[in-house]
């Protein structure tokens, strides 16, 4: 049987109907069109699938879209800013952190939900961040790169720069 | 991949979740983080027709310290919530610590202690810590309510003692005594998402921080069906003086506990020589933790 959910993505709020068998990353790819949202294993290996629920970075793979009912995602298409990208975006151009880019992503919202608890983290507190997310190309080293960098301009480059 | 069907529950009291439980029998699982059941349930593993989600009980996902004595976690405290808790990382490490290694992240952002209980495999990381803990597991069904030991509650890999109609509400932990110390050590392959290939939880109790040793726990996950308590390892060090010395003695007590097998994790041998190696670690890790002990804040 379909259950109405009510949700917030990305700042806009939503209504749909849906089975209780379908996970939020179904929902969000063929539902809502954000296919911005990766589909890697579906068994919370990969970390493709990594959105922020209510402010925590969670497998959308292993979430019911049920169980987000009330609850606020956050996606990568809500990252950017007045057409603008976010300056995580802007640092994994930048250092080259993208090759094929399937892991980004989710990278960048891990990397996100990082930064927004610890603004200023070191090289361990980011490689702990991201060590739910695989990647196949990189090597990890430009992507550690870019989040140290998008750490500096987003605290600002005046001050407490280390 | 993809869930079969099923109808889902969302009960708002811990009443109605019983009686749920009750009515629909073995045809329903009880959904905390999901982390292990969704799996199961894409895998094709579990195919309940009922899935009751815990989400909207009030009170299993808060951590009540009580007045200093003891402390309660709801069975759906996630492991990032015990991992950063600052009162568990004082006075009851090795759960704390733990909860730091399961998973990744955004597994721990999901993943509960009652669930990790009930699911009950061989090598995961909050058994062990639980046990050296001494915690008492709250179990409540429609009819009846019972508390057990966590030391009586694990029968074979995936099995407890758990009835089909009985939810596990609660885990309570007595404070351990002054001058007390805990740690835990998780061995994988890599340092995240990695089920373990041997994990040891200690605690050790000191009359006083120069003091022979009063009480000491240790158990050990990943080397048989079951997490064990080593037993021999711990009378070995009980009323002794503490030494590098004594608790090399105890690793090597502790290896006899453990029936380990060979698979793609790594050998017999290896993992034999790893217990003995990292309970003696994780005993003077817990051993300076004993010494620097602080009074109650
Ligand atoms: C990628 C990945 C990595 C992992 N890494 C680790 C790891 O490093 N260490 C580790 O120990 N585990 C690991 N796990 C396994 C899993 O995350 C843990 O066992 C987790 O604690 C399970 O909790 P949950 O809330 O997600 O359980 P769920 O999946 O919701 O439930 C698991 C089982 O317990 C039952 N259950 C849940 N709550 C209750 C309750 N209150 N009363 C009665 N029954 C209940 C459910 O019906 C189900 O059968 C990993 C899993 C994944 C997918
Ligand atoms: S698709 Fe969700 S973790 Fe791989
Ligand atoms: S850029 Fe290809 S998987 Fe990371």
């Amino acid at each position: 049987m379909k259950r109405i959910i009510q949700m917030t993505v990305n700042g806009e709020p939503v209504e749909l109907a849906i089975e209780p068998n379908r996970t939020l990353l179904q929902v969000l790819r063929e539902d809502l069109e954000l296919t911005g949202t990766k589909h890697g294993c579906g068994l919370g290996d990969c970390g493709a699938c990594t959105v922020i629920l209510d402010g925590a970075p969670v497998n959308s793979c292993l979430v019911l879209a049920v169980q987000a009912n009330g609850r606020e995602v956050l996606t990568i298409e809500g990252l950017e800013e007045n057409g603008d990208l976010h300056p995580i975006q802007k640092a994994f151009v930048e250092k080259g952190a993208i090759q094929c880019g399937f892991c980004t992503s989710g990278m960048i919202l891990s990397a996100k939900a990082l930064l927004d608890h610890n603004p200023r983290p070191s090289e361990i507190d980011i490689r702990t961040a991201i060590s739910g997310n695989l990647c196949r190309c990189t090597g990890y080293q430009k992507i550690v790169e870019a989040i140290q960098a998008a750490s500096e301009t987003m605290a600002g480059s005046g001050g407490d720069a280390r | 991949m993809l869930l079969p069907k099923f109808e889902y529950h969302e009960p708002s009291t811990l009443q109605e979740a019983l009686k749920l439980l009750s009515d629909l029998g073995g045809n329903a699982k009880l959904l905390a983080g999901g982390t292990d059941l969704l799996v199961r349930m894409k895998r094709k593993i579990d195919k309940p027709s009922h899935v009751i989600s815990l989400a909207r009980i009030p009170g299993l996902d808060e951590i009540v310290p009580r007045n200093g004595h003891s402390v309660t976690i709801g069975s759906a405290v996630s492991a990032a919530k015990l991992a950063g808790h600052e009162l568990l990382s004082d006075r009851f490490t090795p759960l704390a610590m733990a909860a730091g290694r399961l998973g990744a992240p955004m597994i721990r952002n999901r993943a509960t202690i009652g669930g990790n209980l009930v699911n009950a495999r061989p090598a995961a990381d909050l058994p062990p810590a639980c046990m050296v803990l001494d915690a008492t597991l709250k179990l409540k069904s429609a009819s009846r309510e019972r508390e057990v030991l966590v030391n009586e509650f694990f029968r074979g890999p995936g099995e407890t003692i758990i009835e089909q109609d009985e939810l596990l509400v609660s885990i309570d932990i007595n404070t351990p005594a002054p001058w007390s110390g805990g740690s835990y050590i998780k061995l994988g392959a890599r340092k995240t998402l990695e089920i373990s290939m041997v994990n040891v939880a200690v605690m050790l109790t000191l009359q006083s921080p120069d003091g022979s040793i009063t009480d000491a726990k240790i158990a050990l996950g990943a080397v048989a069906p079951t997490p064990v308590r080593a037993l021999l390892a711990e009378k070995q060090l009980i009323g002794a003086t503490p030494s590098e010395a004594l608790f090399e003695k105890a690793g090597q007590v502790g290896v006899g506990t453990c029936s380990p097998i060979t698979d793609h994790r790594g050998t017999m041998e290896y993992r034999c020589m790893m217990i003995e190696v990292l309970t003696k670690r994780c005993l003077m890790q817990a051993f300076e933790r004993a010494k620097s002990w602080r009074p109650g804040r």
